[in-house]
C-alpha cells in the first residue's frame, strides 16, 4: 500500500530507517495499585515531530506524558530523551516543559513574572530574561498584557500565557496536555493553526495529549491511538483514518460503517464478503484473503454515494431514509437497506439544493466502489 | 402597524414585567431579608456596643466607696447634666503616668507576638502535612485538630499545670530517662505562658492555613518543578505566598485574643508576669477600682483595633 503522507510535505523521519528517535519509550509500564495505566509500551518520537497521543479518558495518555515530564516514575521500562536515560532525573532537571491542561499559571504573579519564572530558575541574567520574555510575549501576541495578573485575562489569553511560559525556556520537547481543551470551538479552531505554525517556526518537538480526534488530526504529524494503557496504532492522520489497523481504531477515529462478515469467494485481489447482516459486498483487498475467513469491513460514510434514483456500479443497494442530520457542509443519512441493515452515508452539499432532494422515509439508493472500504482480517 | 399600536405593545410589555417581578418576590420575602440582616446587628449592638459604651463611661468616672463603686451615676434624669460634667480623663492620665501599665501593655503585646510566631512555626508544618495527607485521612486529621475544643478550656490549662510543675509529668519523664537530674522550673515562668498560649490557640492558626493550602491547585507546584524549581524553592516561591492569606488570618486570630489573655498567664505564668488581662483583673477585684480597670480595658481595645483594621483591609483587598 502506498504511504499516506504527513501533514507537512517531505517530513517523515519515521520512514527513514537510519533516523535515530529523539524520544524513546522502552517497555514502559506504570501501575497505580492494581490499576495498570500504561502497559509495556514502546514508542519512538522523532525530533521536530508534532506527535499526538489520542485516546479516551483513562487510556494512559496523560500518564505517559507525566512520566516524560517526570511527575510519575515508570514501574518498569525506561524513557530516553536525546540519548539520555531520564530515569531518576527529577522534573526540575529535565529539558522538557509542559503546558498544563489547567494552565497552572501562578495567580500571584503577573504575566511577565510567570513567563520569567523558568528563566530565573536557570539563573539567567536579568536583561536576558527581559529580552526572552519580550520575545515569547510577541510570539503569542500578548505584548500589551505583560503586567496583568492571570485572573485579569480571558481564557484564550491565559492559554497563550501558559504556552509562552512553557516555550520561554526553549525546551527540547514541549508537552501539551489537552492544550485547547478549555477553549470554545471558534477559538480552538483559530488556535490550532497558530499552534501548528508556532511548532513549525520554532522547530521544537511537541507531544500533545488529547481526546479530541479532530485536534489530533489537524495538528499532529503522527498520532498514537491509545486504549487501556497500550498503543493501538501509530501512524499519520491520513493513515489512521483511511487505513486503521483494527476495529478499535476504525471505530474510535471518525464515523464508520463496520460490518462483520465472512469471505465467500476470492479471485486475485478481489473478493466477495457476505456480512452477518446479510449484505453481499464486492471488495478489493490489499490483505491476502481466504475463503470462509472471518473479516471486518470498514467503510467510511463519505465513501458511499446516495441518490433518489438507482446508481450504476458495484455494491449498489436500495433502502429507505431513516434519519437525516444536516451539518451544513455535509448531510448525514442513516439508510435502512431492504435486507434490514442500516448504513451511514454522508453527502457533501456541493450544491445549495443537493441536501433537499431526499427526506425522511424516501426511497434511496446507495452505492460504493470495490476499493471504497477496508478489509480487516484481525 | 402604526404609532398607537407600538405604544400599546410597550405598555403591555411593562405591565408584564411588573407582574413577573411581583410573582418572583412574594410579600413575605420582603420582610425576611431585613430581619435576617438585623439579627447579627442587634446581637452586636446589644452584646458588644452597649456594654462597651458602659465600660467607656465607667472609665471616665471616679472611684467611690459606693455601690456601684464609681461616681457619677446616671440615675435621676434631672442630674444628668451635672453628672456629665463630672466625667473626666483622669484615669487615662493615671495610666499614662504609671510605668506599671505601660510595662504590662508592652509585655502583653510582646508575649502575644512571640507566641503568635511560635504558633505559626508549629501550625504551618502541621497544616502543610494535613494538606499533603491522603484525602481519606484529612477529615480524621481535621477532627484531631478540633478535638481539644470538646474539653473545657480551663480544664486543659489546669492539665498543663500537672504537666509542667516541678514534680509534674514532664519533669518525671525527663528525670526517669536521665536527661536532667534536677526538675526544670517551667511553671510560673513566661515559658509556661508561651506553652499555654501556643497549645490553646494552635487550632485557630492551623485551620485557616490548612484551608488555604487545601484549596491550592497542585498543578501549580508541578508547573514550578517543570520550569526548573527544586521542591524547597517551589515552596517559597509558590506555596508560601499563596498561603499568606491563611497565615495572616491565623496570626490575627491568635494575636488578638492572646494579647488580652488572662487565664493562661494567671494559671501558668505566676504572679511575676503581669500581663494586661491580669492588670484589669487586679484593678477590678483587688483594688475595686472599676474606673481604672475600665480605662485599662479601653486602651487595650484601642491598641488592638489598629491591627484588626489592617487585617480587615488586607482581607478586603485580597478578596
Amino acid at each position: 500500500m502506498k504511504s499516506l503522507g504527513s501533514i507537512r510535505r517531505d517530513f517523515a523521519p519515521w520512514l527513514d530507517r537510519g533516523a535515530a528517535p529523539f524520544i524513546r519509550f522502552e517497555g514502559v509500564t506504570k501501575r497505580f495499585g492494581d490499576f495498570e495505566a500504561v502497559d509495556d509500551l514502546s514508542l519512538d518520537v522523532f525530533e521536530k515531530e508534532f506527535f499526538a497521543l489520542l485516546g479516551g479518558s483513562g487510556c494512559g495518555k496523560s500518564t505517559l506524558l507525566r512520566m516524560l515530564a517526570g511527575f510519575e516514575t515508570p514501574t518498569k521500562g525506561r524513557i530516553v530523551l536525546d540519548g539520555e536515560d531520564l530515569s531518576g532525573i527529577p522534573p526540575y532537571r529535565r529539558p522538557v516543559n509542559m503546558m498544563f491542561q489547567s494552565y497552572a499559571l501562578f495567580p500571584h504573579m503577573s504575566v511577565e513574572k510567570n513567563i520569567a519564572f523558568g528563566l530565573r530558575q536557570e539563573g539567567m541574567a536579568r536583561s536576558e530574561i527581559a529580552d526572552r520574555v519580550g520575545q515569547v510575549l510577541k510570539l503569542v501576541k500578548l505584548e500589551d498584557y505583560a503586567r496583568r495578573k492571570p485572573d485579569q485575562l480571558s481564557g484564550g489569553q491565559r492559554q497563550r500565557v501558559a504556552l509562552a511560559r512553557s516555550l520561554a525556556k526553549r525546551p527540547k520537547v514541549l508537552l501539551l496536555d489537552e492544550p485547547l481543551g478549555a477553549l470554545d470551538k471558534k477559538l480552538r479552531e483559530e488556535t490550532q493553526f497558530e499552534l501548528a505554525d508556532l511548532q513549525h517556526q520554532l522547530g521544537i518537538t511537541f507531544i500533545m495529549v488529547t481526546h479530541d480526534q479532530e485536534e489530533a488530526m489537524t495538528l499532529a504529524d503522527r498520532i498514537a491511538v491509545m486504549d487501556r494503557g497500550r498503543i493501538m496504532q501509530v501512524a499519520t492522520p491520513a493513515e489512521i483514518y483511511e487505513a486503521p489497523n483494527s476495529r478499535f481504531v476504525a471505530d474510535f477515529v471518525g464515523n464508520v460503517n463496520l460490518f462483520e462478515g465472512t469471505v465467500r469467494s476470492v479471485e486475485g485481489d478481489r473478493a466477495v464478503i457476505e456480512t452477518d447482516a446479510g449484505l453481499t459486498i464486492a471488495v478489493v483487498s490489499e490483505a491476502k484473503l481466504g475463503t470462509s475467513q472471518k473479516v471486518s469491513y470498514v467503510l467510511r460514510p463519505e465513501k458511499l454515494k446516495i441518490a433518489a434514483d438507482p446508481i450504476p456500479g458495484p455494491n449498489a443497494m436500495a433502502g429507505e431514509v431513516w434519519d437525516i442530520a444536516y451539518f451544513g457542509p455535509v448531510t448525514a443519512f442513516h439508510v435502512r437497506l431492504d435486507n434490514g441493515a442500516t448504513v451511514k452515508v454522508s453527502m457533501v452539499n456541493a450544491t445549495r439544493q443537493g441536501a433537499l432532494q431526499l427526506t425522511w422515509h424516501d426511497r434511496a439508493f446507495v452505492q460504493f466502489d470495490e476499493d471504497a472500504g477496508l478489509v480487516l482480517t484481525q | 402597524m402604526g404609532e398607537p399600536g407600538r405604544k400599546t405593545e410597550i405598555g403591555s410589555g411593562r405591565q408584564g414585567d411588573a407582574e413577573v417581578r411581583a410573582a418572583r418576590r412574594p410579600a413575605s420575602r420582603g420582610l425576611f431579608r431585613p430581619v435576617v440582616i438585623a439579627v447579627p446587628y442587634l446581637w452586636l449592638v446589644g452584646l458588644f456596643l452597649v456594654p462597651f459604651l458602659i465600660v467607656i463611661k465607667i472609665s471616665l468616672s471616679q472611684t467611690a466607696v459606693a455601690m456601684p463603686p464609681y461616681r457619677p451615676t446616671f440615675g435621676d434624669p434631672s442630674t444628668w447634666w451635672s453628672a456629665l460634667q463630672q466625667l473626666s480623663f483622669d484615669n487615662y492620665l493615671w495610666i499614662a503616668g504609671d510605668e506599671l501599665y505601660f510595662n504590662a501593655y508592652v509585655l502583653s503585646l510582646a508575649i502575644a507576638a512571640a507566641s503568635t510566631l511560635l504558633t505559626l512555626l508549629i501550625a504551618y508544618p502541621l497544616a502543610y502535612g494535613m494538606s499533603k495527607a491522603p484525602p481519606a485521612w484529612r477529615t480524621t486529621l481535621l477532627m484531631l485538630v478540633i478535638l481539644p475544643f470538646w474539653t473545657s478550656f480551663l480544664i486543659r490549662v489546669y492539665a498543663w499545670i500537672a504537666i509542667l510543675k516541678p514534680e509534674g509529668l514532664l519533669n518525671q519523664l525527663l528525670m526517669s530517662i536521665g536527661v536532667i537530674h534536677d526538675p526544670l522550673v517551667i511553671l510560673n515562668t513566661p515559658v509556661a505562658i508561651f506553652i499555654g498560649i501556643v497549645y490553646s490557640y494552635l487550632p485557630f492558626m492551623t485551620l485557616p492555613i490548612y484551608a488555604g493550602l487545601d484549596r491550592m491547585d497542585h498543578s501549580l507546584i508541578e508547573a514550578a518543578a517543570d520550569l526548573g524549581s527544586p521542591p524547597l524553592k517551589a515552596f517559597w516561591t509558590i506555596t508560601f505566598p499563596l498561603s499568606l492569606r491563611g497565615v495572616v488570618a491565623g496570626c490575627f486570630l491568635v494575636f488578638i485574643p492572646a494579647a488580652g489573655e488572662f487565664v493562661i498567664p494567671d494559671l501558668l505564668g505566676g504572679s511575676r508576669t503581669l500581663m494586661i488581662g491580669k492588670t484589669v483583673w487586679l484593678e477590678f477585684f483587688t483594688n475595686r477600682d472599676w474606673p481604672v480597670a475600665s480605662a485599662v480595658a479601653v486602651v487595650l481595645v484601642a491598641i488592638l483595633v489598629v491591627p484588626i483594621v489592617i487585617f480587615q483591609r488586607q482581607q478586603a483587598r485580597a478578596g
